[in-house]
């Protein structure tokens, strides 16, 4: 069968997905989303200059205060705008939260780079990612149950899933995945799964250098591949039996 | 407007040099009556030039500029015992809503009992219905005694209002409310870059030039200081539209006749909102002014009914 209209109805579902970006969350964005990956072209940050400027300096202070609005004023002090100028962020700690997600999603593909020479297969390369991105969390793993829960606040639980979504695509386009069949929903969202989960237990990890969350991540990974096999076995023989089946019909002189 | 009305002239001309329209006076030549069409037509349009370079929308009338100003006065004026009953009657009580959550929007009052409070400045703030909310925010949710409310409105009959009740909150007569008889267009008695909030709630659709009262904005305000409008908007859904625009058109002056005694002020209410301009189109205006909006430059409220618009003062002006 030719690939091409395939791959086009794929484009087109992904493009819906990024249609969903953080970009929609807000109408009023004026930088425009691209709604594909591109190798040549970097994605303009979701953030304007003086959004970047405020979070990320709140930001800096999110280790001792937490995802509060003191570490969002405190990053605007640090700018030299006024407590009052918080109101930049309708959203209050849940943009802070939102700039944190974004930037390190953005900052994979430059800090997670495979050379050519090294072999690795995709699942190799996905676990990588996915290990790289829950480093990322570390400065901040303190406070990350604070942030789950606001990001589970009701009004929030949409932008959230859109991001791990988000989070999801770019780990799978990075490891080289160029699947264009239903696997690409069942590979996002396990991953999404998989990686989510991770989060959560990393929240509550103590051990040195995140070892048990890695071992975690590591037995869920390979859970989903034995998972995924069997998945696998059991739509083939669905198909050899179904075949069957209508075969045996036809043979009764069943017009199929 | 003026080149429409001038091209509709010109078709005029040339239709009625054509058409001799009194056969009962032979001695006008179609000539001479063209002269005379033309130096009428060039009077009137004259006379239009004049008014339009300086009208402006009251409700769905257009009017001088120089009218409006005293219009809108008088409606101020004339509701300003009833405003309270009438808004509830009108929006069955949900201007509160949208009135709590403006002020809860916005979070006004400093976090740190150190530090030195807000400046705000509440314009078309009349009766204190903003500033009263905004301060026992600022007391009661950050625990800030410092903050200040000025109560800015051009009608002395709001501001009235406004005095007698404070005397009811824990406010009046103290140093952290102010009250301030000035016109939005031209704050000269506010001091440039000194305010920190600037709020403007069900105010800004009856000035005279809009932009130029967010100009004003942008000059009172500090570096960082934000903008602030709670405003009646276009509703988004047009089933809902629909219901209310009857319900407005309909209903609100018949209850302006009814309950204050006012039809031709509720009729501009009504038509005032009409009027004034969407969403995007205000956020426009307010990044006209430069300001620089959020990424959700406004909220909704009530579906679009009303809607809350922010804008922040760049640390640098934009080049």
């Amino acid at each position: 069968m030719n690939p091409t209209p395939f791959r086009a109805i794929c484009r087109r579902v992904s493009r819906l997905q990024h249609g969903l970006r953080p970009g929609q969350m807000q109408p009023a964005k004026s930088t425009k989303q691209k709604h594909y990956h591109s190798s040549t072209s970097p994605d303009p940050s979701p953030f304007s200059p003086v959004e970047t400027t405020i979070l990320s300096s709140a930001l800096t202070h999110v280790p001792t205060h937490g995802f509060t609005e003191t570490s969002l004023i405190a990053g605007a002090r640090d700018a030299g705008y006024l407590d009052a100028t918080v109101n930049l962020f309708p959203h209050g700690v849940f943009d802070l939260i939102s700039y944190h997600l974004a930037t390190r999603r953005l900052s994979l593909k430059d800090e997670v780079q495979f050379l050519p020479e090294t072999h690795l297969g995709i699942g190799a390369k996905v676990r990588a990612l996915a290990l790289h991105r829950l480093r990322a969390n570390g400065p901040v793993i303190r406070h990350w149950q604070q942030a789950l829960a606001i990001m589970a606040q009701p009004s929030y639980v949409p932008a959230s899933l859109k991001e791990l979504s988000l989070l999801a695509d770019e780990i799978w386009f990075l490891a080289g995945d160029t699947a264009v069949d239903t696997s690409w929903y069942s590979k996002r969202a396990t991953l999404a799964l998989v990686y989510s989960s991770a989060e959560l237990f990393m929240a509550t990890d103590s051990s040195p250098g995140f070892r048990e969350t890695e071992q975690f991540l590591d037995r869920r990974l390979e859970e989903v591949r034995s998972l995924g096999g069997v998945l696998g076995a059991v739509g083939e023989w669905a198909a050899v039996s179904g075949k069957g089946f209508v075969n045996v019909l036809r043979s009764k002189g069943v017009g199929i | 407007m003026t080149l429409a009305l001038r091209l509709r002239a010109v078709t005029r001309q040339k239709w009625q040099t054509h058409i001799p329209r009194r056969t009962t006076r032979p001695f006008h030549t179609p000539s001479r009556q063209f002269q005379q069409q033309q130096q009428q037509q060039q009077q009137q349009q004259q006379h239009q030039e004049d008014n339009n370079s300086r009208s402006t929308h009251f409700g769905y009338e257009t009017i001088a500029e120089s009218e409006k100003e005293g219009r809108v006065r008088n409606v101020f004026s004339s509701v300003a015992a009833s405003y309270d009953t009438m808004n509830d009657l009108m929006s069955f009580g949900i201007h509160r809503i949208w009135k709590d959550e403006f002020v809860r929007a916005l979070k006004p009052g400093s976090l740190h009992s150190v530090d030195k409070g807000w400046n705000i400045l509440d314009i078309a703030g009349g009766t204190g219905d903003i500033a009263f909310r905004m301060l026992d925010y600022a007391t009661n949710v950050k625990n800030d005694s410092k903050t200040r409310v000025t109560i800015s409105d051009i009608n002395p009959d709001m501001l009235a209002e406004g005095r007698k009740r404070s005397l009811w909150t824990p406010y009046g007569g103290t140093e952290r409310l102010s009250f301030l008889e000035a016109n939005a267009e031209n704050l000269e008695s506010v001091a440039s870059e000194s305010v920190d909030l600037y709020t403007v709630a069900f105010g800004i659709r009856n000035f005279t030039n809009k932009q130029k009262a967010l100009e004003e904005a942008f000059r009172v305000l500090k570096p960082g200081g934000v903008f602030a409008c709670l405003e009646f908007s276009k509703v988004q859904n047009s089933l809902f539209n629909a219901i209310y625009k009857r319900w407005s058109f309909s209903m609100i002056p018949i209850m302006g006749q009814l309950v204050a005694a006012d039809r031709d002020s509720y009729q501009y209410l009504v038509e005032s909102i009409e009027k004034f301009p969407s969403q995007e189109e205000f956020k426009n205006m307010i990044e006209l002014a430069g300001f620089i909006v959020p990424s959700q430059a406004y909220e909704n409220l009530t579906g679009g009914i009303a809607a809350i618009h922010r804008g922040i003062k760049p640390l640098h002006k934009a080049q």
